[in-house]
């Protein structure tokens, strides 16, 4: 293997442009939100986030209270795609779940 | 002392017990939701059966590849759910005292456990339930049958995410062991709306 030659290395302006569109960083963090809504009950949604998550019934209880009370809850982080599969999950179990750059 | 809907067996399989008319009103609702889920009106049901991935107007190429990626699967899931209830009570047949017996494997008790609760999205929706209202309409309102159907599915579904929640236990797999004496703060009530 050839050492690269010096004259086609560009040096990015900054670390943003090496790493390209924020959306594309694998690490880019954006978080799954869970809204309130007055079908789902809240023993399924408790289990719903036990089996899906794997959170403890303390947990799932927490997060579904605030749901309840004040309208949404973020209960999952990480990737785009991460997130985008754990939205799935959950529209699959009908929970009304979206998600969002975590600004 | 109560008859218990569902009910796990020493096998492990979970044994749902139904009068003959609940299985006909279950099997008659799966099979409408069949189509309802597959191409459901515009508007407040379908955005609740299908919710957007993405509320930021701005996402909208991520939302259709969202939309490319996961909707067909979801429609089919759906539907296959839907079919294992159908199926499941169609092979079922009633004993002398008009109770039907049958008893579903793992796989199918999350079916069930997501198809009902299908029916109660639909319908809740269509009614515009709240939080706060019942869903007991005078006889003659045009909901009434609407109405008595979710409140059925409601307390069916309600039977069995109960005895799902026994099951899975108060312990998570990512957090610390929870303190047995304390509080778990959670409401487990059958009220609907979260």
């Amino acid at each position: 293997m050839s050492a690269p030659d010096i004259q086609e290395i560009v040096i990015p302006d900054t670390v943003e442009e090496l790493l390209g569109d924020d959306d594309a960083r694998p690490d880019a963090p954006w978080v799954v939100l869970v809204w309130n809504d007055p079908v789902n009950t809240f023993a399924y949604v408790i289990f719903v986030f036990q089996k899906l998550f794997g959170f403890s019934r303390e947990k799932a209880s927490r997060l579904t209270n605030q749901v309840h009370f004040e309208g949404k809850a973020v209960v999952a982080n990480g990737s785009r795609e991460k997130c985008e599969a754990d939205v799935a999950r959950l529209h699959a179990y009908g929970l009304w779940a979206t998600m969002q750059k975590d600004d | 002392m109560a008859r218990r809907t569902f009910k796990r067996t020493r096998g492990g399989a979970l044994r749902v017990t139904l009068y003959t008319q609940e299985v006909e009103l279950l099997a008659m609702t799966a099979r409408d939701m069949m189509a309802i889920v597959e191409a459901p009106p515009d508007g407040d049901v379908r955005d609740r059966l299908y919710p957007r991935a993405y509320l930021d107007p701005t996402e909208e190429t991520a939302q259709g590849e969202y939309d490319a990626l996961v909707h067909d699967d979801l429609v089919a899931a759906r539907r296959s759910a839907l079919g294992v209830i159908v199926a499941g009570l169609d092979g079922a047949v009633a004993n002398s005292r008009g109770v039907v017996e049958i008893e579903l494997l793992a796989d199918d008790e999350t079916q069930w456990l997501t198809a009902v609760n299908d029916a109660r999205l639909v319908i809740g929706t269509a009614l515009g339930v709240t939080e706060d209202a019942d869903t007991d309409y005078e006889p003659g309102d045009p909901r009434f049958e609407y109405g008595v159907l979710y409140a059925w599915l409601t307390q069916l579904h309600f039977e069995l995410v109960s005895l799902l929640l026994d099951e899975i236990g108060e312990a998570g797999s990512d957090d610390p062991p929870a303190d047995p004496n304390g509080d778990t703060n959670g409401d487990t009530s059958g009220k609907s709306g979260t």
